[in-house]
């Protein structure tokens, strides 16, 4: 267009349109560049606008957690108002309705644990049956008015053993699975021979096999060999730490994912890499240890942050193996539902609290979370 | 594309030519058994023996886990779950609420996973905000279940709550209903797993080559042509990954579930899941709910796997 070979009379004229074609081309340019940057503001609100809403559930949770049973049936934007004290309830309620026990608050109120402290008694006959000062119990009541959820839960002992356990199974799980997933990418790195495509085959098994369908069988021999073990068909230390690691036994037996993670990753690492450590007199275990390991950073992190959250938030597998007095977070939780009928706000904190460490850890590491769901949603 | 290439150190090694192992090869094989017998061990015990004793029970009698005297009795299973009068009513309406679910999950995984990838896609990648849409996959299914009992019980839901306040409904929605939990759970499913799903969809709108969107876009494409003509028939491995997903993930949803009272009295939030584990666990039908399960997962299984050929061979085309 900028080479102009017209001639004649056209070729005075030229220019002339050009530099009007020119402007209105600009214009044109420039008005879309606008509507462009306001078409990306839009979506970018948009989006905005899907995080807000997406966080809400989470800010509900949050407030429901110091919402009674009674006042929710109004709705509560907002932390609702701490409850007074009412001298005229009766202790047997106030026990039912805020899951206090009548022998804590006989202590707390120095009233000797021999002493039958009658449900039917009002907070003030209380009071004066026992010289307890009506500040005394209105100091030891007012916290829960707001903070019964949290008060309950935190002071449930259960709670944090099952924290711990968590914990526990969890760490180990993510320990394991990265020991062990090393130890067979190591053993099948290359796929050299029959036997190792063979093992490599059998991993990948696990996709096709439907977890429904050996979840009754698998607790079937899982319970035989448990019968085998000395002590674990009584209640006791042995039992609980074999139900245990039964858990972190299914969490680290392997598979599909971290099987052709480290296959692949550790088959990728250069042969010279081995063959260097060898001729420096390296036995295969020390070239694993100081230069494979090293280098596994990368696949580490990526399953570390894929199984994590499948292992602290497994309800199914701890539900079905793990006693009700030895077990983790997501079936306590669950347990709650049938111990706090009348108080649900402790089921709420409970379900909360319990998000809290891997919302954290999350956060934390974040850069590894999402590099790895983009990662993981490339290779499919 | 065969991804054992990618991973053998590429020595050439002639495979059909039958050599004597050197002694150095030797040791070296017996070294990656030991290392990889440990994890081998705990896999085909947890996972291939229990297949293995579950084929013989499928056509057993055994009703609960410490049975000893166990008949064979062929196919009754199979056929007592189709026309066996108390079990099959049970078996039918837990497939219809389990499928209608499934749909929804499946329509979900569009509404929140596929057009969040777009507009993401049409912004750029904002690691803030991915952050932000990824945060309920950390939410455990349990915890889900109970988020929607708090946010739509009939009398105390804080949704529910507000939309009658705000006066866009008259009656509560009732998680307890049939209705409710086909459409309420599969809402917050898709918000736990939108994240996930995006992450899935953006990876395909990344993948694919940006002349091509450039010379649509020069050719005078609109936006619906664009998606039509350019993004999604590019996007096929990224649908079918999110569909295998969504499939297998719908039918074994079972936490959300037991939160919403499926094992206790909600009769609305009976899905098959919840079945399977009434059956094995606490109603003495332990045959009957494993062949429930071969019934309900095989089929998904071989769907998966169809689909997956699908679209390798579909890719393998545009290659």
């Amino acid at each position: 267009m900028t080479i102009d070979n017209g001639a004649g009379p056209d070729a005075a004229k030229a220019p002339a349109v050009m530099e009007s074609d020119r402007t209105v081309v600009h214009r044109g340019v420039r008005s879309m560049h606008r509507q462009r940057r306001l078409l990306r503001i839009g979506i970018l609100a948009l989006i905005v606008l899907y995080v807000l809403l997406s966080v809400l559930p989470f800010y509900f949770l949050f407030v429901r957690t110091f919402v009674s049973t009674k006042d929710s049936t109004d709705l509560w934007l907002w932390i609702p108002p701490a409850e007074q004290v009412n001298m005229n309830a009766n202790v047997g309620n106030l026990s039912v309705y805020l899951n206090l026990d009548i022998g804590d608050l006989k202590e707390q109120w120095d009233i000797p644990p021999t002493e039958y402290l009658d449900p039917r008694w009002n907070l003030n006959r209380v009071s004066e049956e026992y010289g307890v000062p009506e500040q005394t119990i209105r100091d030891t009541l007012r916290p829960h008015g707001r903070f019964n959820g949290w008060i309950v839960l935190l002071g449930n002992s259960d709670f944090w053993t099952a924290t711990l356990r968590t914990i526990l199974v969890a760490g180990l799980g993510i320990i394991g699975i990265n020991v062990l997933g090393i130890m067979t990418g190591t053993g099948l790195a290359g796929l050299r021979h029959r036997f190792h495509r063979l093992i490599y085959a059998t991993f990948l098994l696990e996709i096709v096999i439907p977890p429904f369908l050996i979840l009754l069988p698998q607790f079937l021999l899982v319970n035989k060999i448990q019968a085998l073990i000395p002590g674990a068909s009584q209640p006791g230390l042995v039992r609980d730490v074999s139900q245990l690691a039964v858990i972190v036994g299914l969490y680290i037996k392997g598979g599909a994912l971290s099987t052709m993670i480290f296959t692949s990753s550790i088959g990728a690492i250069p042969r010279e890499l081995e063959e260097a450590a060898e001729i420096d007199g390296a036995s295969r275990w020390q070239y694993i240890r100081h230069v494979l390991l090293p280098l596994m950073k990368v696949p580490i992190a990526g399953l570390t942050v894929i199984m994590l959250p499948f292992f602290w938030n497994d309800f199914l597998q701890p539900f079905v193996y793990l006693d009700s007095g030895n077990t983790t977070l997501q079936p306590l939780i669950q347990s709650f539902t049938g111990q706090y009928t009348t108080n649900f706000r402790i089921v709420y904190t409970g379900v909360f609290v319990s998000i809290l460490p891997l919302v954290v850890i999350y956060f934390l590491f974040r850069k590894w979370f999402i590099s790895g769901v983009l990662e993981g949603a490339v290779k499919g | 594309m065969p991804s054992t290439q990618q991973i053998s150190y590429g020595d050439g090694a002639p495979p059909k030519v039958k050599r004597r192992l050197s002694a150095r090869q030797r040791k070296r094989n017996r070294q990656d058994i030991l290392l990889v017998a440990p994890q081998l061990a705990l896999f085909v015990f947890l996972v291939l023996v229990p297949l293995i004793v579950a084929l013989p029970l499928l056509f057993s009698d055994m009703s609960r886990f410490g049975d000893t005297q166990v008949n064979y009795i062929g196919f009754d299973n199979f056929t007592r779950l189709f026309t066996d009068p108390g079990i099959a009513s049970d078996y039918w309406s837990g497939l219809l609420k389990t499928v209608r679910f499934t749909i929804l999950n499946y329509a979900m995984v569009f509404a929140f996973g596929l057009t969040l990838a777009l507009l993401m896609y049409e912004v750029g990648f904002r690691g803030g905000l991915f952050t932000m849409i990824y945060l309920p996959w950390m939410i455990s299914g349990l915890a889900v279940g109970f988020i929607a009992v708090m946010l739509f019980s009939e009398s105390s839901g804080t949704v529910n709550l507000l939309l009658e306040k705000i006066g866009l409904i008259d009656k509560p929605f009732s998680i307890k209903s049939d209705t409710g939990t086909t459409v309420i759970l599969p809402l917050l499913v898709g918000w736990k797993a939108a994240g996930f799903n995006m992450a899935i969809f953006l990876a395909g709108l990344m993948s694919i080559p940006k002349d091509t969107i450039e010379a649509a876009t020069v050719d005078g494409a609109s936006y619906s042509q664009r998606l039509t003509r350019v993004y999604f028939p590019q996007m096929v491995p990224s649908f079918v990954i999110a569909t295998i997903f969504a499939l297998v993930g719908s039918f074994k949803v079972f936490d959300e579930l037991v939160a919403m009272g499926g094992l206790s009295q909600n009769d609305a939030a009976e899905f098959l899941s919840i079945l399977f584990f009434r059956w094995g666990f606490t109603e003495n039908k332990l045959a009957l709910a494993m062949t429930l399960a071969v019934i309900t997962f095989v089929p998904l299984t071989i769907i998966s796997i169809g689909l997956q050929r699908f679209q390798r061979r579909a890719t393998t085309y545009h290659d």
